[in-house]
């Protein structure tokens, strides 16, 4: 977003003159929407972030949780939304360098990504060249720098047609002592490592910062190009640097390039600095203002002491890694920027990286009421089996192997659950225990349309149900807020509702946000926005991964039960919109104190080695629960709709579809279920028995004595396969 | 050996030292000197970012001089995924490793079988033995004309994909080829990520196990 006059005559009042064209291209850059998160900070102060496992909270590029005593977890999210739409394959690929590079911040090694993509129609050509491009460019980046994708999120939806939403995570281990925690002081020489700076992603974080345009191919030269090769010879090399104590600090350049960099590392820190931008290495010849913008991938700044430059030489020219060393930080918080011995630029640290924070209007709009209108008189129910393949085949719930098994989730050998079988992915740690740690990125467009707060309140409670169905022990969540136009208040509304959605549920449950990311401007260039999503990423802790549980049967003759009370609740669900066409209703409700209660049951009942098998209750509801895990372990089930508890419902497809929160489905040893049923006594939890798992391939779900769902395995299956033919038969 | 972009390296060394109790380390390509190696392992990942096309700039790097001197000094020597696709593009190996017919990267565990097992990498593998690994490649259908796979592979040890098990539309579903004495082998497969029963699948055992559990023995009795 070009800056305002009111910005403009602020510039005026800091610098005491006339600004110069370089300080008013770092002024655009910093006070840029993307770098600045001036529309979004006094909200986000609502959000709770601390707990005692938070080592670095969130301000710095990274935040780093301790999931052992002795080792923490770095994670982050990112969008590239805007990027994406224009060319998805780079916009994509260029999401997962920089998100990577903000975990080397701390000096972690990155060890997983998770992408969470919101995208339109398959059948629309242009979105399905979008989905191409996008999974493509994932694929190629993600796969060429060894960091193995491992979880993620998928949605299909036409309000995403021609602007997608490209969320994307890193999570990155360290043993505690050996992260990065250093500050720069007077004197440390700032150097540049990696690529050449060159024109690409001139002021790409303000293009972020503003709707797409009609003719957005004109801002192609916004968008930056990745090269996987030197983004793997940064995390090498810097992984050297780290574990010789070489760096005191590092700092991505991402969004704003040089200029953010240099202004956040000062004004954190207290600093100035001396930049010489002729010092930069760069690939064509570019004019100082270009310097200070550019928003070309794979550089990071790293502070050393003069002591040490020779050490820091020694590595980066064995690796091949061009770098510059550019300046040194100062004491008096001046920013002083020079080009072959002429001053260009000389502006104080504190007021570039932080412009006045903006208090947005925020008023809903009419369409927010849909939220509130109670579902009811709804035509006669389809046959159940009609719509359980409705649902199986939704690209929203079909399998997502289309997308997984063009991304490497194996290297590194961390894997223990990989994708398509775990409700979150499970890694192992690798430093000879069997601990690790469970991951998983959720949201719920519809969800966050319909009623952004319950709807962002239940992406966290879904990202920690997920957590806890794996066998971990949730610790610490991140948040991608993907909102309208900040300057329209019936847009801004949606974002300030999502905000404090997360909030209070991130409270409700005792999970610090420890770091996050804002993108608005999601919207179309009619000025539509596309549907608010709130994108939560969680990490839980695993004692011992070989006991981390699947979703998929597993014995013939174990006893199948459903954890928690089932509620009428079909408003917004993926049921209500297939079977009917209808996004709309009171959206399933938030029940935290559920929520806590049933997943301590599940814990308890997982570290006493109770089940074979658990799957969070999602999208579809019980019964696309019931079918997946049938479908993953190739075993059939006869169940019985009669025994499922529930309250208030007057039909059977609320029971079988209706996605109410704080469930699960839990395959119990058959030995063990009386066991079982006496621990849900013990802590107050509701479950109901309600079938066994058979060893022939059919699916049955019966009310009294009559069958009212009954279908071969294969069939389901075929439904569930569907996304591949969906995709690659869209064109 | 790692080139830039090699990114299985770790992975390696981790099986050779944790898991098999060897003596391993990993050394960059313009450190590399194969006399002081017993066996040269090329691990997987994207040398030089697969610019050109797989394994093809770094088949023309100074490095590549140290592993003919290994072919020529008897040394074992072993391509996994894309050292594979280096070795043949070097020539230590017959063919030529083409796009996956899909068009697609794809990452899953198949299910392969060895023929005429021999040399160090599969000294204790039986003739027809099951071998459950995990590929992860875009540029993995091999290719070899008919007289080359009569004259070459007839006689020499080979992977193949089990039948339903072929992920790229390979010739003769072969997943891996050696010379015939089986001193030098490549395969797409990862023996590396296959060798710990944590790792693997429901349905599937860790088969990688029988190429560093042969090397291992092979070099105890004195290769």
């Amino acid at each position: 977003m070009p800056l305002s006059p009111e910005e403009i005559n602020e510039i005026r009042r800091v610098l005491g003159r006339e600004p110069t064209v370089e300080e008013l291209a770092m002024f655009e850059a910093q006070w840029s929407e993307h770098c600045s998160y001036k529309s979004s900070r006094i909200l986000l102060r609502l959000l709770p972030a601390e707990s005692r496992y938070v080592v670095v909270g969130p301000g710095r590029d990274a935040p780093a949780v301790k999931l052992f005593k002795d080792f923490v977890v770095v994670f982050k999210i990112e969008s590239h939304n805007h990027p994406s739409a224009v060319d998805p394959y780079d916009g994509a690929a260029t999401g997962i360098g920089g998100i990577v590079r903000d975990i080397l911040t701390l000096g972690a090694k990155p060890v997983a990504l998770l992408d969470m993509l919101y995208m339109g129609e398959p059948v629309d050509p242009h979105a399905n060249w979008l989905i191409r491009g996008i999974v493509k460019g994932i694929s190629d980046y993600g796969n060429r720098i060894g960091v193995p994708t491992v979880a993620g999120d998928t949605w299909f939806d036409a309000s995403f047609n021609t602007q997608p939403l490209v969320n994307v995570a890193c999570v990155g281990v360290a043993p505690l002592n050996n992260i990065v925690l250093g500050s720069p002081r007077p004197g440390d020489l700032i150097v540049i490592m990696g690529n050449a700076t060159g024109k690409d992603g001139l002021l790409g974080s303000s293009f972020a910062s503003k709707p797409l345009a009609e003719d957005t191919d004109k801002e192609i030269g916004a968008v930056q190009v990745g090269d996987p090769l030197t983004e793997k010879l940064l995390i090498d090399s810097l992984q050297i640097l780290v574990s010789k104590g070489l760096v005191k600090y590092i700092k991505d350049l991402g969004g704003g390039g040089l200029t953010t960099a240099i202004s956040e590392t000062c004004a954190d820190h207290g600093l100035g600095a001396v930049i010489e931008l002729d010092k930069m290495h760069t690939r064509q010849k570019l004019v100082p203002l270009e310097l200070l913008v550019s928003e070309s991938q794979e550089r990071m700044l790293i502070v050393v002491e003069p002591s040490r430059l020779r050490e820091v030489e020694e590595v980066l020219t064995s690796y091949d890694m061009p770098y510059s060393v550019i300046g040194y930080f100062t004491e008096d918080g001046l920013i002083r920027i020079f080009y072959k011995g002429a001053k260009v630029a000389e502006v104080p640290a504190k007021e570039l990286a932080r412009p006045r924070a903006v208090r947005r209007a925020s008023h809903p709009p009419a369409e927010a009421l849909k939220g509130l209108k109670p579902v009811y008189s709804l035509p006669q129910e389809p046959s159940y089996i009609e719509s359980l393949v409705k649902l199986l085949s939704s690209p929203n719930i079909a399998s997502k192997r289309w997308v997984y098994e063009q991304y490497d989730h194996e290297v590194g050998v961390r894997s223990v659950i990989k994708p398509g079988l775990g409700d979150a992915a499970v890694l192992r740690l690798l430093d000879g225990s069997l601990r690790g740690f469970a991951v998983k990125g959720d949201a719920n467009p519809r969800y966050t349309s319909i009623d952004p707060f319950h709807g962002a309140a239940n992406s966290v409670a879904e990202c920690f149900r997920n957590l806890v169905a794996v066998g971990s022990k949730p610790i610490a969540i991140v948040d991608e807020l993907n909102a309208g136009n900040p300057e329209k208040p019936d847009h801004f509304w949606y974002f300030e509702m999502m905000l404090k959605g997360v909030a209070w549920m991130a409270e409700e449950l005792g999970l610090p946000v420890v770091g996050g990311k804002v993108s608005f401007y999601n919207e179309d260039y009619r000025g539509r926005q596309v549907k608010p999503t709130t994108t939560i990423v969680g990490v839980g802790r695993v004692q011992d991964v070989s006991k981390a549980m699947t979703m998929d049967l597993k014995e013939e003759g174990s006893a199948i039960a459903v954890v928690g009370v089932t509620y009428p609740e079909l408003g917004g669900t993926e049921y209500l919109y297939r079977l009917f066409g209808l996004e709309e209703g009171e959206i399933p409700r938030p029940r935290p104190s559920s929520e806590l209660r049933n997943a301590m049951f599940i814990l308890k009942a997982v570290g006493m080695n109770m089940l074979n098998a658990v799957h969070d209750v999602g999208v579809g509801g019980l019964a696309v629960a019931l079918a997946e895990m049938a479908i993953l372990g190739n075993m059939g089930i006869e169940v019985s709709v009669d025994r499922i508890y529930a309250r208030g419902v007057q039909r059977i497809d609320e029971i079988l579809f209706s996605e109410t929160q704080a469930r699960y489905v839990v395959e119990v040893k058959s030995a063990r279920v009386e066991e079982f049923k006496k621990l849900a006594r013990r802590l107050g939890v509701h479950i109901s028995i309600i079938g066994n798992v058979l060893d022939k391939p059919v699916f049955t779900i019966s009310k009294g004595s009559k069958y009212i769902l009954s279908a071969d395995l294969s069939l389901l299956r075929d439904s569930y396969n569907s996304l591949e033919r969906v995709i690659e038969g869209g064109v | 050996m790692k080139f830039p972009g090699t990114n299985c390296d770790e992975d390696v060394r981790h099986v050779l030292v944790d898991v098999f109790g060897l003596e391993a380390e990993i050394v960059w390509y313009k450190e590399f000197a194969v006399k002081q190696w017993d066996a040269v392992i090329l691990p997987g990942g994207f040398s030089y970012g697969d610019w050109l096309r797989a394994g093809a700039i770094a088949a023309r790097t100074h490095a590549v001089e140290e592993l003919a001197e290994a072919r020529y000094l008897g040394i074992p020597l072993l391509g996994i995924c894309n050292g594979f696709q280096i070795l043949v593009e070097v020539g230590l190996l017959p063919g030529a490793l083409l796009y996956n017919d899909s068009g697609r990267f794809v990452c899953r565990w198949i299910r392969t079988v060895v023929e005429r097992p021999r040399g160090p990498w599969l000294a204790l593998a039986r003739d027809g033995q099951e071998l459950d690994m995990p590929i992860a490649h875009a540029e993995g259908r091999y290719y070899i004309d008919e007289e080359s796979y009569n004259s070459l592979l007839l006689n020499a040890p080979v992977l193949r994909y089990l039948n339903g098990f072929n992920p790229n539309g390979s010739v003769h579903d072969i997943a891996g080829v050696g010379t015939e004495d089986g001193v030098v082998f490549g395969l797409m497969p990862h023996p590396e990520r296959a060798s710990e029963e944590l790792l693997a699948p429901k349905m599937f055992s860790p088969g990688g196990r029988v190429i560093f559990e042969s090397i291992s023995y092979s070099l105890k009795r004195g290769w």
